[in-house]
């Protein structure tokens, strides 16, 4: 352990508090952004800081600084202590750290290259390649790719016995087109990404990618609008993921379970979808975006069951929600940065594959659309609304897949939707990116599943 | 140690090392937070941080570096980390080097001392009240609430003599609200920006909060479709005019030919009673600042006047591509200044204010025969490119000869918001803050609006 986590613990046991915990963080990234085939933005990023936290009868206090000394963890520590002894004098609720177990270890990435290994001008050349491949028409009016790296260290210690440091490591390469024709205008994406080295990105052809985003741009501008109403959608895995994620997931999380915010508290147990929805988050995705070897809490990551064939299992878990709820710790106290509060927070989540092959769903569905890329989706914990914005979709008649239409927003409650899933798919995919709880505090994460045919609301904008 | 001092040298440090110009930026705030969960502070916290972000350049290969700053060697090791990545990117013939000009002044009102030294305890005692207003009904709680004031101060200097100062504070609000059963609940959501606590009226926030709930609850579905007027609240549409105008308006968007309004210069895009601004001097503006974030003076600039399309907003680089003048170089969010310094200053619009018209809230419903207010919706986005929408509504109510009506749910409002600029129908009088995700720059002050054209689309 290093001297200032022993500070920082040797300060809340004077203080007296019931537990405390210090996260010591150094984040290396680099982002090449290139813009109409010239580099926009070069830029490395070094962020190093501690955040100690304290939990004195049902309150925490937080505080955090970039100051690296004893005497500067030493004086957060004092303030942290003080804000949770001040709160909890205000009679709150008891909340439970109850059966925290010690964890001592160090993790260390699993990777092939070492992104510090290679050149910034391989880097940006990368995103170069990529941009310059976008430009395959001339209605392709503007071009974009970026390139990023992210080296994150980590340490964890607290109060009962843990000492936990680690590495994560990854990489992206992604890029944006946007066509034009008169007055019309549309983008299409897409990116690569995942926990690991270089080779990530390496293992991308850049003409091929470049080449596809231009594509769906120029499919765009021909493609006419989405109809509205509620009719047959199968979900790509970007969809089905953000399903998963944007609704099932976040009102899963065990701070809006506790909080009673959730419209899947006390639902263990019950039918919330058809038999053919299983549902996981999973930490410990070889690969995959959002995989972490621990917790900011400490806490070893976790498959961590949640729908399993349409009957409802459980909830994701921090240390303080798992104590209240008497459940499992699942390793889900995630934290945007030490300047940021630990919240429960998902890593990779998504809905297990199906059976089914995705020609089948195509040749079995006699009228409806197919989605192709999620834009954006929103959390309705509350209400357990989904709403989802895809890139663009397909018509679908008599078992062909048909012309293009336009971006659209998917709607409705989500479990009628789980409800009437009847076929899944075995193609199955995981899409990075990054989660915001709230309006705030982004992690990184991936979501995906297999193509579902299911009933979405639709309305085409 | 004086931590804004260290962009002087950082400056020196990029020079000495080979730079041949050199740009820095430093920042340095503190943050004091205090999280409600079901209607307890739950967790608060005391934070600070420092940071600089160095560009460097050498003939026309230019690079950006930044770190958290505990001292003189974090700005040592950002110029050798810059000068080591400029060697090795590509040159990029149109940069023209960086701005010669020393600012000086303040915005009035962009920094509140008595905001500034509220200790954490205070916040507390006042997210309390906020939660206490709440609670208009007995089955309202507050699941959730952020409640954060930022003080910070920013330099920038560069090798060519720029030198400007700026201090702020900041205030933010997220609230939910729930009122209900376990098997049928309603939610209420708010947020509010300011730059002093004395703006926020807690008491008023609170009920507000309350009554949304209540009106979440006792929504009902809309099985039908309803084109008629739309009146808009402020934050939501802020956000999505943050989205749409914010991108068409922008210096970068337009010289990389992503803009939709990229050559409309002169011509009418919006109805003839709306004028767009950009106005980075605005008192008590959110982005306020006399210094932009590459150390230009900052100036307010008319966008669109009277429905046409007057001007972009650029930041130098752009401004020396597109003609006219700089000063819209941007960094920071005006809900957080956390991390800034990671970012390379970018072109951006600061506080877009759309000039508010005569009639209050109640008379914009009471122009309308048929038609819906919305106040909330699940995510308030549009395709920036093509203005495109369809947003699912969380907190509306519809209108009839006049009057609010029910309120509904599970719907959709589609339409576009370029066409939908043209055909604005109402403009309120009193102006308020929004401002789009969090980590993007810039924000909007509106009035609500009313438009047609839009489609309001049930469930049937």
């Amino acid at each position: 352990m290093g001297e200032l986590s022993k500070t920082a613990l040797k300060t809340f046991e004077n203080a007296g508090v019931e537990f405390g915990d210090y996260r010591a963080e150094e984040r290396r990234s680099t982002t090449a952004r290139v813009a109409n085939e010239r580099l926009q933005a070069l830029s490395t990023v070094i962020r190093k800081g501690f955040s100690v936290r304290a939990f004195h009868k049902g309150a925490w206090g937080y505080s955090s600084g970039t100051t690296m000394t004893p005497a500067k963890v030493q004086e957060a520590a004092e303030s942290a202590a003080r804000i949770a002894r001040a709160n909890s004098a205000k009679k709150l609720p008891r909340s439970k750290l109850k059966g925290i177990k010690a964890v001592t270890k160090s993790a260390k990435p699993s990777f092939k290259i070492d992104p510090k290994d290679i050149g910034l001008d391989e880097k940006t050349g990368l995103a170069m390649t990529v941009c310059k491949a976008e430009r395959i028409d001339p209605k392709i009016a503007s071009t974009f790719a970026i390139y990023g790296d992210w080296d994150y260290s980590f340490e964890v210690a607290n109060t009962a016995g843990t000492n936990v440091s680690w590495r994560e490591l990854r990489a992206r390469i992604g890029g944006q087109a946007v066509a034009a024709e008169g007055a019309k205008r549309d983008f299409a994406y897409d990116f690569h990404d995942g926990t690991g080295g270089y080779e990530i990105v390496k293992e991308v052809d850049p003409n091929e990618l470049g080449a596809k985003i231009s594509k769906d741009a120029l499919e765009l501008l021909k493609a006419k609008q989405a109809p509205s109403g509620l009719m047959t959608v199968i979900a790509d895995p970007d969809i089905s993921g953000l399903l998963a994620h944007e609704v099932m997931g976040h009102a899963s999380e065990g701070d809006e379970i506790t909080k009673r915010r959730s419209f899947l508290t006390d639902i263990v147990g019950r039918r919330v979808g058809s038999p053919l929805v299983t549902m996981y988050d999973d930490g410990t995705f070889p690969g995959a975006h959002g995989s972490i070897p621990f917790d900011n809490e400490g806490t070893p990551s976790h498959k961590t069951n949640i729908i399993d064939r349409g009957v409802y299992a459980g909830y994701m878990q921090s240390l303080e929600t798992a104590g209240t709820l008497n459940a499992p710790l699942t390793g889900n106290g995630r934290a945007e940065n030490y300047s940021r509060r630990i919240w429960v927070r998902m890593t990779n989540t998504y809905f297990a594959p199906g059976n089914d092959r995705y020609d089948e769903l195509i040749k079995e569905t006699k009228s409806g659309l197919l989605t192709h890329k999620a834009i954006s989706g929103m959390e309705d914990p509350v209400g357990g609304g989904f709403q989802a914005v895809a890139l663009m979709g397909y018509l679908v008649k008599n078992g062909e897949v048909g012309p293009a239409v336009r971006g659209m927003t998917l709607t409705g409650k989500a479990l009628d939707i789980l409800k009437s899933v009847d076929m899944a798919s075995r193609e199955f995919e995981l899409t990075g990116g990054f989660c915001g709880k709230g309006e705030e505090d982004y992690v990184p994460v991936s979501s995906g599943g297999p193509y579902m045919r299911c009933k979405i609301i639709v309305g085409g904008g | 140690m004086d931590v804004l001092s260290l962009a002087g040298e950082g400056v020196r440090k990029a020079i000495a090392a080979g730079a041949e110009g050199a740009e820095a930026y430093v920042i340095s705030y503190r943050t004091r937070s205090v999280y409600i969960e079901q209607d307890v502070a739950k967790v608060a916290e005391e934070r600070e941080e420092a940071g600089i972000g160095l560009k460097v350049a050498v003939g026309k290969r230019v690079a950006f570096t930044s770190t958290s700053l505990e001292g003189e060697r974090d700005v040592r090791m950002a110029a050798a980390t810059a000068m080591k990545a400029v060697r090795m990117v590509p040159e990029d013939p149109d940069f023209s080097g960086f701005v010669a000009e020393r600012v000086t002044g303040s915005v009035e009102k962009a920094h509140d001392a008595k905001t500034a030294n509220t200790p954490v305890e205070g916040l507390v005692d006042m997210a309390l009240q906020l939660t206490a207003a709440s609670k208009v009904r007995k089955d309202i709680s507050v699941p959730k609430g952020i409640f954060r004031v930022q003080d910070y101060d920013i330099r920038v200097a560069n090798s060519v003599g720029a030198d400007g100062t700026h201090r702020g504070t900041l205030v933010f609000l997220y609230f939910t609200t729930k009122s209900g059963t376990k098997t049928k609940a309603g939610e209420g959501i708010i947020k509010c920006l300011g730059t002093a606590l004395d703006q926020q009226d807690f008491q008023a926030i609170g009920k507000r909060l309350g009554e949304r709930s209540i009106a979440n609850l006792e929504a009902t579905a809309l099985r039908e479709k309803i084109s008629g007027t739309v009146v808009l609240d402020p934050l939501d549409l802020g956000e999505m005019l943050i989205q749409s105008v914010g991108a068409a308006v922008n210096g970068e968007e337009v010289q990389r030919k992503r803009s939709p309004w990229q050559d409309k210069k002169g011509q009418q895009v919006a109805s003839g009673e709306v004028t767009i601004s950009d106005m980075p001097r605005l008192p008590a503006g959110l982005a306020s600042s006399t210094v932009d974030d590459e150390g230009h003076p900052t100036a307010d600039r008319p966008l669109v006047v009277n429905g046409t399309l007057h001007d972009f907003v650029k930041d130098h680089y752009n401004a020396v591509l597109l003609g006219g003048r700089a000063g819209n170089a941007v960094r920071r969010s005006v809900a957080t200044v956390e991390g800034s310094y990671a970012k390379p200053a970018a072109c951006s619009i600061t506080n877009l204010v759309i000039e508010p018209g005569t009639q209050s809230l109640d008379e914009l419903i009471a122009e309308v025969d048929k038609g819906v207010y919305v106040e909330k919706f699940a995510a308030p986005e549009v395709n920036p490119f093509s203005g495109a929408f369809a947003l699912e509504v969380r907190n509306a109510t519809l209108i009839h000869k006049g009057r609010l009506g029910r309120h509904i749910k599970y719907a959709l409002l589609v339409g576009n918001v370029y066409d939908g600029l043209k055909n604005v129908v109402g403009i309120g009088k009193s102006l308020h803050p929004s401002h789009g995700f969090l980590t993007a720059p810039g924000c909007c002050y509106l009035p609500p609006m009313s438009f047609k054209g839009f489609e309001l689309v049930g469930q049937s």
